[in-house]
């Protein structure tokens, strides 16, 4: 029998959740939308899924066997990484753009701070608004969705952001044709993204993650809710220049930022007061930057900006310690 | 210290900006080329030897409550000489440094060393230090502007590199590349050494 | 104390007036150099843009006002004029394109008699790196070449006109089609000053 005696500092009970577990339940509750894009995009799509996914995998095997640690890939966070740089992607992505998105985000974006868990911004955004600035050409050409029972051949389009942008910034006035297409923004059925353009299946999935305790509602309700609150203050203010809210919801990286990657627990406050005050700050810059900034789409900035305030924020909403007297 | 190792300090063992990471402000907003890299080096370098030198010579002569103006003047003048030079004979550099040549003034790297080394040194050890001090700092200059270059717009000192096929990263010659590309050449710098 | 001072101020004074003195004479030195370095800039320009010519355009000058600026100030534009053989062969002017994506787009415009556009150059721009500064490009500026306001349709493809935009990037060049069609349209309505004998310089 072994005598030993064990000896280590608490916590000891263990609530059963582990990293992998998690990072199961958040491609589970991405597949809705990750279907809904092969759907719209077809095989382009899935090319675009697959190189972005195991491109994230190899580089993380690679990163570890370089920085001579144990290897991290089991923990899923890598595949995760690579399904939501895939989300972000246009579906008709070069073969090369998608292989080195998943090594910015994996190499710059994790690996190079020590791997999961030290990575001060959201990997898969970092790569994402590096390939948007670098490449800006190749980022913004959007195909058309061509559902898979049409058989057309895929046609270049603009984003609803990107149109309603162009029509202001050149004529002062909203397109015409704004509001006649909310039902196919919510289906799914516009320009964009892979994991743009399925209001429904995104909500779905991000429903879900907070029905299995994955996240809380707090980031996500004062994200949409504070983008939300503010477009609606500008569009009753005027309504010829500036959308209504429910375009704001449906188009856009939106649901998919606000449910999937600005609850990232890594680079997100751990209070619950915290986390209202990051969805504030996500939500305030989206819709500034939608309204009034040099690009059609905010989200992505928008999160990263705040992913830096993060430990500020952390640092402002520190729970009292048992006991401890108010200062005077 | 001899002469040969107050001249090669500064260009690896003490590199102002690979060790020091003095200067910042020139070396991440006109490295956007090679060339422009070369060319800031060059004026930088030229500004160094020459307050060096004079600091050096009136070192006994200045009050030490009046150093930093007195050292500030010196340097102001060099920079001033440089700029009127190159714009009268290399215009086009001129064109492409802009603000960053009057800039070289508040180097913080051109005071330091007045300051820290020829304030307290004979003339030539002073001639010495700001020279090797100046090489070092044009050769970091040149390798990130020749980085960025390459992965900016796929070309090296003006001559394509790479096919027609080749996407320029937007991203490296735009500001944030200058800061991405010093961290990871710092990065590599700082793996080497340990490596050793 | 006093002593001190003095001294401070005497060796502060001495430094920069020797740094005074050695500046003149650096700047003397430099003065020529810098002036001809300034109008090689300007007839590298100019001949850019112009036909063939054996005169000096930069000295050749007729001053048109333009309208006002947002003070209230008169706009001066410069006609620089090209001759050849005493007959002149076409004139240069700078217009501003004030819709660029990032500010204003300066672009020099050689306009020949017969109220075509010789070339256009673009003097600045803060256009975006790979998108917008494609305006600098000599195919895209080739475009412009044997166009006048009979001729062309001055819009860009995207807006049913004849000029090319690039992908990603309409805005640039639409400020650009934009601002030389303003220009020829005020090349027409002064020709007779631009191309009067002697004019004033």
């Amino acid at each position: 029998m072994d005598n030993t005696l064990y000896l280590s500092s608490s916590p000891h009970i263990h609530s059963g959740e582990t990293t992998e577990r998690i990072m199961r339940l958040v491609i589970y509750a991405l597949l809705p939308a990750a279907a809904v894009s092969l759907y719209f995009f077809g095989l382009p799509a899935l090319k675009t899924l697959l190189i972005c996914t195991l491109g994230c995998i190899a580089f993380e095997a690679l990163a570890n066997k370089l920085m001579k640690q144990p290897l991290t890939v089991k923990d899923g966070s890598g595949a995760l990484t690579g399904i939501l740089l895939a989300l972000n992607m246009p579906a008709s992505s070069a073969w090369w753009l998608s292989l080195l998105g998943a090594a910015v985000a994996i190499l710059i974006g994790k690996m190079i701070y020590g791997g999961l868990g030290y990575n001060p911004f959201n990997p898969a955004l970092v790569a994402r608004v590096v390939l948007l600035i670098s490449f800006p050409v190749q980022m913004t050409s959007w195909t058309a969705p061509a559902p898979l029972t049409t058989g057309i051949d895929a046609v270049t389009a603009a984003t609803p952001l990107g149109e309603m942008k162009m029509s202001v910034m050149l004529t002062g006035k909203l397109p015409e044709n704004l509001n006649s297409g909310m039902l196919d923004y919510f289906t799914g059925n516009m320009a964009g993204c892979l994991g743009e353009v399925s209001a429904i299946a995104l909500l779905a999935g991000g429903l879900f993650l907070i029905y299995k305790k994955v996240i809380t509602w707090h980031i996500p309700v004062s994200f949409i809710g504070t983008t939300l609150g503010v477009g609606a203050i500008f569009w009753l203010v005027d309504a010829s220049k500036y959308p209504n809210p429910l375009f704001h919801l449906l188009t856009g990286g939106l649901i998919l930022g606000a449910f999937f990657m600005a609850t990232d627990m890594v680079t997100s406050p751990v209070t619950y007061q915290g986390m209202l005050i990051f969805g504030f700050g996500c939500g305030l810059l989206t819709i500034l930057i939608r309204l009034f900034g040099g690009y059609p789409e905010g989200v992505s900035f928008a999160i990263l900006l705040m992913n830096a305030a993060t430990p500020l924020i952390d640092r402002y909403c520190r729970p009292k310690i048992y006991g401890q007297v108010e200062k005077a | 210290m001899s002469l040969v190792k107050t001249f090669t300090k500064g260009i690896w063992k003490e590199n102002a900006v690979f060790k020091l990471l003095l200067g910042m402000c020139p070396l991440l907003a006109v490295t956007t080329s090679a060339e422009n890299g070369l060319g800031m080096g060059a004026a930088s370098t030229f500004v160094l030897v020459c307050s060096n030198i004079v600091v050096a010579i009136l070192r006994k002569l200045i009050p030490s409550k009046v150093r930093i103006p007195a050292f500030i003047i010196i340097i102001a003048t060099f920079v001033t000489i440089v700029q009127l030079c190159m714009e009268a004979w290399v215009y086009g550099l001129y064109q492409s440094l802009g603000i960053f040549i009057p800039l070289i003034v508040v180097n913080c790297l051109i005071l330091g060393r007045a300051e820290a080394f020829a304030s307290k040194r004979p003339i030539i050890d002073s001639a010495v230090d700001g020279l090797g001090m100046g090489l070092g700092f044009t050769l970091a200059l040149f390798i990130l502007g020749a980085v960025r270059e390459i992965f900016g717009s796929g070309q090296l000192l003006g001559i394509s590199l790479f096919g027609a096929g080749y996407q320029p990263m937007l991203l490296m010659i735009l500001p944030p590349g200058a800061f991405i590309s010093l961290g990871l050449l710092l990065a590599l710098m700082n793996k080497v050494e340990a490596g050793r | 104390m006093l002593k001190d001072m003095a001294r401070l101020l005497i060796t502060l004074t001495i430094i920069a007036a020797s740094a005074g003195f050695l500046l003149s004479q650096v700047e003397q030195a430099t003065r020529e150099p810098i002036k001809e370095q300034r109008r090689l800039q300007m007839v590298k320009a100019l001949s850019a843009v112009l036909p063939e010519f054996d005169n000096s355009p930069d000295t050749d000058i007729v001053s048109l006002q333009n309208g006002v600026n947002k003070k209230g100030e008169p706009v001066q534009v410069a006609f620089y004029r090209a001759r050849k053989e005493g007959e002149i062969v076409g004139a240069a002017f700078k217009v501003i394109a004030p819709d660029g994506y990032t500010g204003n787009i300066e672009v020099m415009i050689g306009v020949r008699p017969d109220e075509m556009v010789n070339a256009i150059e673009i003097l600045t721009h803060a256009e975006t790196p790979g998108l917008g500064d494609k305006i600098t490009f000599s195919s895209w500026k080739d475009l412009f070449k044997n166009k006048g306001l009979d001729n062309a349709d001055w819009r860009v493809k995207k807006d049913g006109g004849e000029f090319d935009q690039f992908s990603g990037a309409t805005i640039s060049p639409r400020a650009v089609v934009g601002a030389v069609k303003k220009g020829l349209e005020f090349f027409r309505e002064n020709k007779a000053k631009i191309l009067a004998e002697g004019g004033q310089s």
